[in-house]
């Protein structure tokens, strides 16, 4: 208690201090009005204080700044040609200009070839960051059946017809039993058990649709058919292998296991409650929604389980790898 | 200058400056330039392969996309014939249609950076104090009309050479300034939320959700990109129309305009 005493004292213990002089004695400026809220005037603008630096300093610390912008400037147009693509660049400049610039930018040691390691570098940063997020637990989210929208079929080349589907076998291989597997969609139908799922598709190009899936999951797949323990990968090909114009094209994907164990990863067989049409990938796809469009394989014939990462059809044409959601 | 025009030696003669931008604050404005320049490029390249705002296919044209309209339009206007009048905003404005993979891997690098230079200028902000000038007031809805009214009669007043005065200005921005500064790194804030949400749907499932769905964040991602393209030409043409003294205090940071005396309007 003494304590409050004390503090309670010292207004009167305090007589030395100079009394303040009276607010009546008329000041030259007058008084900013007194914020009534302390937490506005920590918001507030703190006035400008204007300091007096000689003309000379001024100028060479202008000089030096403006100097060192136009350097970034020059160094960022120089650095933004060259990573365009070459079409672009064709479209900005026609001419011999274009060729000067490119041999200019060669003979500085930024090759063509750079310049895609140097994208690419890039492209790996992001889909690590990609690999980074993905979690195991994480469920891709689901939707009710009334939310299904049109599911387009984005390919424009040849599908297989009606015939092919008798013929059609899986093919598996890269198994620790070392044996080579062909299971027909009777075999998996009758062996493991259907789920469905109503999930969003999500293309490359941005477009997305949500769709009623049905088949077995991967995971109950590989649990039955345990891949050799060095792989890490599965590739995986398709039957939908001619373009527009009937010429081979054939499409193949590369799939983490760990995203292929997803309990949301499906070997679909159906699709808004009925098999799947050949548009949409008949008799099997591969369904892993935490994956981009292009990962979603239709019409699967061939697994093939391996320790390296195998090679994907898009990535070899400029596009990402891991592409995980 | 302001101070004392006219004489001779002058450069030990002492100027009177004021601290306007933390040196954060004016290099990560530059490096914008080319990031933004480079994102709604690169980002148009991508809309093109699948368009957000869409009617049914044109039996005559075979255009579903409003954009590819708007550039056959701008293609008739302009009497240009160079190219597909349909890509004419995709020929112009962006990589070329047909550039997705480059597009994507581009925007992406692009768009890393852009989130560093963001982190480097909110840092800028705090350390220089800068962020206290762009908080909304209560008083700037009125000072805000005031400065439409002013604007709006800026050139017509300057025709018939009538005296038209600034509107009184006793803080760094004027009121519509501040409604821009603000809402810039607001719109660059939600431009790189709504990235995410759609570039990770499903590990950022609770990103995808706060903008409601993978579609409504595309939408919001494009808006974004529209308010901050819409800045630009203004921030512009005001800056050239302000004079040296703002744009040299963006590149160097101190402005010979001591409040009270002059307004910037930039």
């Amino acid at each position: 208690m003494a304590g409050d005493e004390t503090l309670r004292n010292v207004p009167d213990e305090a007589p030395s201090e100079p009394a303040p002089p009276p607010d009546h004695a008329a000041p030259a400026v007058a008084p900013a009005p007194r914020p009534r809220r302390p937490w506005r005037e920590a918001l507030a603008e703190p006035p400008e204080v204007p300091i007096e630096v000689p003309r000379s300093r001024l100028a060479a610390q202008s000089r030096r700044d403006f100097l060192l912008y136009a350097a970034g400037v020059a160094a960022t147009a120089a650095g933004a040609w060259w990573l365009l693509p070459d079409r672009t660049k064709a479209r900005l400049l026609p001419g011999p200009a274009r060729d000067r610039l490119d041999t200019l930018a060669a003979r500085a040691g930024l090759t063509r070839e750079q310049r895609e390691r140097a994208l690419d570098r890039a492209l790996t940063f992001d889909d690590d960051v990609a690999e980074a997020l993905y979690t195991k637990n994480r469920r891709v989210r689901t939707y009710g059946r009334s939310e299904v929208t049109p599911l387009p079929n984005n390919y424009d080349g040849q599908t297989p017809g009606p015939e092919y589907l008798p013929t059609w076998s899986l093919r598996v291989s890269g198994l620790a039993s070392g044996r080579l597997e062909h299971l027909t969609i009777g075999d998996l139908l009758g062996r493991f058990a259907h789920h469905e799922q109503v999930t969003r598709l999500v293309c490359v190009e941005g477009w997305s649709a949500i769709a009623w899936w049905g088949g077995i999951r991967f995971a109950d797949f590989l649990a039955a058919f345990p891949p050799a323990p060095s792989t890490r990968w599965a590739a995986l090909r398709s039957a939908v292998n001619l373009d527009f114009a009937g010429n081979s094209d054939p499409y193949y994907v590369s799939i983490d296991l760990e995203t292929a164990r997803h309990p949301q990863t499906l070997l679909a067989t159906h699709q808004g409650g009925r098999p799947l049409t050949l548009a949409h990938g008949a008799p099997l796809r591969l369904l892993a929604p935490m994956k981009l469009g292009l990962k979603n394989i239709k019409a699967v014939t061939d697994v093939a389980y391996t320790a390296q990462e195998p090679p994907d059809y898009w990535s070899q044409r400029g596009y990402s790898k891991y592409d995980g959601l | 200058m302001p101070i004392r025009p006219q004489e001779p030696d002058r450069s030990h003669e002492p100027v009177r400056v004021v601290a306007k931008h933390h040196a954060l604050v004016r290099w990560s404005h530059w490096v914008n330039v080319p990031l933004l320049f480079g994102l709604i490029a690169t980002g148009l390249s991508i809309y093109w392969a699948a368009p957000v705002f869409v009617h049914p296919r044109d039996p005559a044209t075979h255009s579903r996309d409003y954009l590819a309209d708007i550039g056959a339009a701008i293609a008739r206007g302009l009497g240009d014939r160079g190219g597909e009048p349909r890509f004419w905003i995709y020929d112009h404005l962006s990589l070329g249609p047909r550039q997705l993979a480059a597009a994507l891997r581009l925007h992406w690098a692009l768009a890393y950076l852009f989130m560093v230079n963001g982190t480097l200028y909110l840092i800028g902000l705090v350390a220089g104090g800068g962020w206290r000038a762009l908080l909304p007031r209560l008083s700037d809805a009125r000072d805000a009309l005031a400065m439409i009214r002013f604007y709006l009669g800026v050139v017509p007043m300057a025709i018939l050479h009538r005296p038209w005065p600034h509107p009184p200005v006793r803080s760094k921005y004027n009121a519509l300034q501040r409604a821009a500064y603000f809402s810039m790194p607001l719109a660059g804030l939600l431009v790189v939320l709504s990235g995410w949400a759609m570039h990770k749907p499903v590990q950022l499932g609770w990103l995808e959700r706060l903008f409601v769905s993978y579609d409504i964040a595309r939408i919001v991602h494009f808006a974004c990109m529209l308010v901050l393209a819409s800045f630009i030409v203004p921030h512009v043409v005001l800056v050239v129309a302000d004079g040296w003294d703002t744009f040299r205090s963006m590149v160097v940071g101190w402005s010979t305009r001591v409040r009270g005396e002059e307004h910037g309007r930039g």
